[in-house]
């Protein structure tokens, strides 16, 4: 019998692609011949905007490109600039520790929505509204020391914007106390159904060697088994001194992805208690000029974001504005093998694929 | 009381058309158009609160409320839901089979509705008292697959095609086990009259007789109504909505009313056939015999709406698997294995 | 494995059936809201000095101030944010240095049209000449605190043309 594929045409406007993301798939009945992402459905320009802004002025866009942790993407921004103006030392102790608390509960958000958001893409709805229940902790603890919830603009060049107030110590206490048993609930719930391990076992494998080929970092590099974590591998701010694992996949497949992000929050929580007991005193924000206006020439910076890698480069013509920045997100580089993935799965794969992957479109299309 | 109140509106309703020197077969076609409109009304009343049931359980079950602003606890929100479908514009692809496309959501309560007549509500209350009742319900219910399938085509979106296709492949093999696991209590029983078959379950329910039919019954019911985690029909996440794709407005709304329909139908089947339809159980006769039955459908329906707020959605080759390589082996098992206790049963001679 | 996750999972979604439900109904409860909140923005008239830092601050160039001479002091007259375009980011109170403009807690910006988004936080004329005392001074390079006395006092002079202005913006 004489059979033909067809197109079928997934997004931008689709339940589940995690935003406008768009994926034109051909298809042999129900299974993927070829899948081609095309993204840029959310482009903002971000980066040429940011040469149009004064170096302070260009961190509330940061907050936009990977909005469900936005507090590492100021950190990615200001670290480079930091690195710059040659301040990485003059950071006081006490700023280190609040980026790092706020950092790290912004890495436990992040993964929360992607915990719940891919038990969604699977069908089980309810364990999206139990992670976002629980991470609406986090976001009024946000809101405690900076006043927003998702957009925090937090970190300043050379520190953070403020200290962290007296209601935070308490409430951030008891939530990293409560995590391991909101991390049980995910469990039981969602990693332990089998009919989520049918669907997410086996499904969508990145190989160590495909995955450090393609670029791809972050916890879906970590399921395939490659230690690479850039708070273990090459320490940034203050976290050498902090004891935690980095949780490890074996097969690289969806399920040791997404088990990995729940690892990951257990961790977090670990980090967070240390740098809340060793939380030294002191200024918040290191001694920066008024104006910011770096030397010229240029840096980059990387840190270790919910999904990745994140790097900044920023180049510096001497004037108060950038002269250029590039942001390396993790989530666009991630995607990059999402094509070769979907290959020979079923259209409800490509979901679970594109899920395990936890790309945010702000940050994608940047 | 209240265990005669159906029958006996019906009897004295009789009488009177009786008394008024009613013709007896224009008495019998008056006294079945009631019966026929009071099951009419009783059901799409039942899809109302079933709709605002699952919203409230979900919402229990995600630490939500549920809707409780229109009318008390929001009791009239499935109501002012219908309203407002009701006033929007129905789409029509232009390049859609319109007089099909059109057709689907009007003839997909037909099937639900022709099968209630069948239902004994209570003693003596089924509308019509058949002697092939099983065989028709098993006959009407596969009738859906083909509405399904219609909406799906003529919507002439591709979203719609897959899900039509899934429906076709997922129905038509789950209708097998469905039946091969009715006919163990079938051969228990050796009837296909549901009154007989729930009289039949006066000493022993027939879900602890036939406990692995009831599994197979309540696994391949879960995936005849389409409901999580065998909803890859619908399957939102993937395929939008399947076949209501293109549905706006009141279409749609007919096909999740149907659902809902469905779901009752096979609540009530499971009743009829494993928990002993209207009979009281441990001797508990002051509740009337229809409540008992009802409040066996709601256990059943409650079942339903819970497992689909807690487990992930099947992929569709594991669905066809799972169907094929373990419920249809099982289900021919299970008859086996009947059919040899039966033997073994009336050869000890009990 | 064979349905062990299966029944846990149903447990779990049983337990949380009797849980407290986390919904707040909005209308009738508020969830509270930080001390930091980024709410409405607010303007002490009494404080500013029209030195333009919050503009200058902004990533977005949402704040538009108009200002005129006064005898030898900047007085504010009109000072407009356009809220639409506002990221909230905070960055204007914080290089405030008088602390004039602060978030308050109000959350209700929504207008029905977009003209009215613009938020009027100040608008009104400027004085012929600063009240009383202002004009028999002499002596313009007084202290710093002597002169924020004064503009204070002039500004008082205008409140209620300023809280005028400040309801229409709402």
């Amino acid at each position: 019998m004489k059979t033909q594929t067809y197109s079928l045409n997934m997004g931008p406007q689709h339940p589940s692609t995690h935003g406008v993301f768009r994926i034109v798939l051909e298809l042999d009945g129900e299974v993927v011949v070829k899948a081609t992402p095309v993204p840029g459905y959310l482009h903002r320009g971000i980066e040429k905007l940011a040469e149009a802004r004064t170096y302070t002025q260009v961190i509330p866009y940061t907050d936009r490109m990977d909005y469900l942790a936005s507090m590492l993407m100021n950190w990615g921004y200001v670290a480079a600039v930091e690195k710059l103006m040659g301040i990485e030392e003059e950071i006081p102790e006490r700023a280190q520790y609040i980026r790092v608390i706020t950092g790290e509960l912004s890495r436990i958000a992040s993964h929360m929505i992607a915990t719940g958001d891919y038990a969604g893409n699977i069908g089980g709805l309810t364990g999206f509204t139990y992670t976002f229940r629980d991470r609406e902790r986090i976001m009024d603890m946000f809101e405690m020391v900076c006043g927003s919830r998702m957009t925090v603009s937090y970190f300043r060049i050379g520190g953070v914007a403020a200290d962290l107030p007296d209601e935070f110590f308490p409430a951030c206490r008891q939530f990293i106390s409560d995590l391991p048993s909101m991390c049980d609930e995910y469990d039981g719930l969602i990693t332990g159904n089998e009919i989520f391990q049918a669907r997410t076992k086996h499904v969508g494998i990145i190989t160590p060697e495909d995955g450090i080929n393609y670029g791809i970092t972050g916890p879906s590099l970590r399921g395939s088994g490659i230690a690479y974590d850039l708070r273990k591998v090459r320490p940034y701010s203050v976290y050498d001194r902090f004891d935690f694992e980095v949780p490890l996949g074996e097969r690289g497949d969806c399920f040791d992805r997404f088990s990995c992000r729940i690892k990951e929050m257990r961790q977090s929580a670990r980090i967070i208690g240390q740098a809340l007991d060793n939380l030294p005193d002191g200024p918040i924000l290191a001694k920066v000029p008024k104006v910011i206006k770096p030397p010229a020439g240029d840096a980059y910076a990387e840190i270790e974001s919910s999904k990745g890698v994140l790097g900044c480069y920023v180049v510096s013509d001497g004037s108060p504005k950038p002269y250029r920045v590039h942001f390396r997100r993790p989530s666009f580089i991630n995607l990059g093998m999402l094509g070769k993935m979907c290959e020979g799965w079923k259209i409800a794969d490509v979901i679970a694929i594109l899920g395990s992957i936890d790309i945010v479109l702000g940050e994608v299309d940047c | 009381m209240g265990e005669n109140l159906f029958t006996g509106i019906a009897a004295w309703l009789s009488a009177l058309l009786n008394a008024a020197g009613v013709p007896l077969i224009a008495n019998d076609i008056i006294l079945m158009v009631v019966k026929f409109v009071a099951i009419l009304v009783f059901i799409l009343v039942n899809v109302l609160w079933l709709v605002y049931m699952e919203r409230k359980v979900s919402a229990y079950i995600q630490c939500r409320i549920g809707p409780n602003r229109v009318g008390p606890k929001g009791l009239l929100q499935t109501v002012a839901d219908i309203g407002k479908l009701l006033s929007k514009e129905i789409i029509i692809p232009r390049l859609s089979d319109k007089i099909v496309f059109l057709l689907a959501p009007v003839l997909i309560f037909v099937p639900p509705l022709m099968i209630m007549v069948v239902v004994p509500w209570g003693r003596d209350m089924a509308a019509v008292n058949m002697n092939i009742g099983v065989f028709y319900f098993l006959a009407l219910a596969s009738l859906s697959t083909l509405i399904f399938w219609m909406g799906g085509w003529s919507s002439y979106n591709k979203y719609s095609l897959v899900g039509a296709m899934r429906v076709v492949a997922q129905m038509v093999s789950y209708e097998l086990p469905l039946v091969l696991a009715l006919l163990g209590v079938i051969m228990l029983t050796g009837t296909l009259n549901m009154n007989t078959i729930i009289e039949a379950q006066r000493h022993t329910w027939f879900i602890f007789a036939q406990p692995l039919a009831f599994l197979i019954y309540f696994i391949a019911g879960v995936s005849e109504t389409n409901r999580t985690p065998f909803d890859l029909v619908e399957g939102e996440s993937e395929i939008i909505a399947g076949p209501y794709t293109e549905y706006s407005g009141m279409g749609y709304a007919m096909f999740m009313l149907a659902e809902y329909a469905n779901v009752m139908l096979v609540s009530i089947m499971c009743t009829v056939m494993f928990l002993g339809g209207w009979l009281a159980p441990f001797g508990w006769t002051f509740i009337p015999s229809w409540f008992w039955f009802f409040i066996k459908v709601y256990v059943m329906i409650f079942i339903f709406m819970w497992i689909r707020w807690t487990y992930p959605r099947i992929r569709v080759d594991q669905l066809m698997g799972f169907g094929w390589k373990v419920l249809v082996p099982l289900s021919l098992a299970n008859i086996f294995v009947t059919g040899v206790g039966m033997y073994i049963y009336r050869a000890i001679g009990w | 494995m064979f349905g062990q996750g299966l029944i846990k999972g149903l447990q779990v979604t049983w337990h949380e059936m009797f849980k407290k439900k986390v919904t707040v109904q909005y209308p009738e409860e508020h969830a509270p809201l930080a001390a930091r909140y980024h709410g409405r923005f607010q303007l002490d008239a009494d404080k500013c000095i029209a030195c333009g830092m919050c503009a200058n601050a902004c990533p977005n160039k949402v704040i538009q101030i108009t200002k005129e001479k006064v005898g030898k002091k900047q007085y504010l007259t009109k000072y407009v944010m356009r809220i639409e375009y506002c990221l909230f980011c905070g960055l204007c109170v914080e290089s405030c240095p008088k602390d004039a403009i602060a978030f308050s807690h109000i959350i209700n910006m929504n207008q029905f049209y977009r003209d009215k988004v613009r938020l009027v936080l100040v608008d009104r004329p400027a004085p012929e000449s600063l009240p009383e005392g202002e004009a028999a001074e002499p002596d313009a390079g007084g202290a710093a605190a002597g002169k924020a006395a004064r503009v204070q006092q002039a500004a008082r002079a205008q409140a209620a043309a300023g809280k005028a202005a400040d309801k229409e913006g709402e």
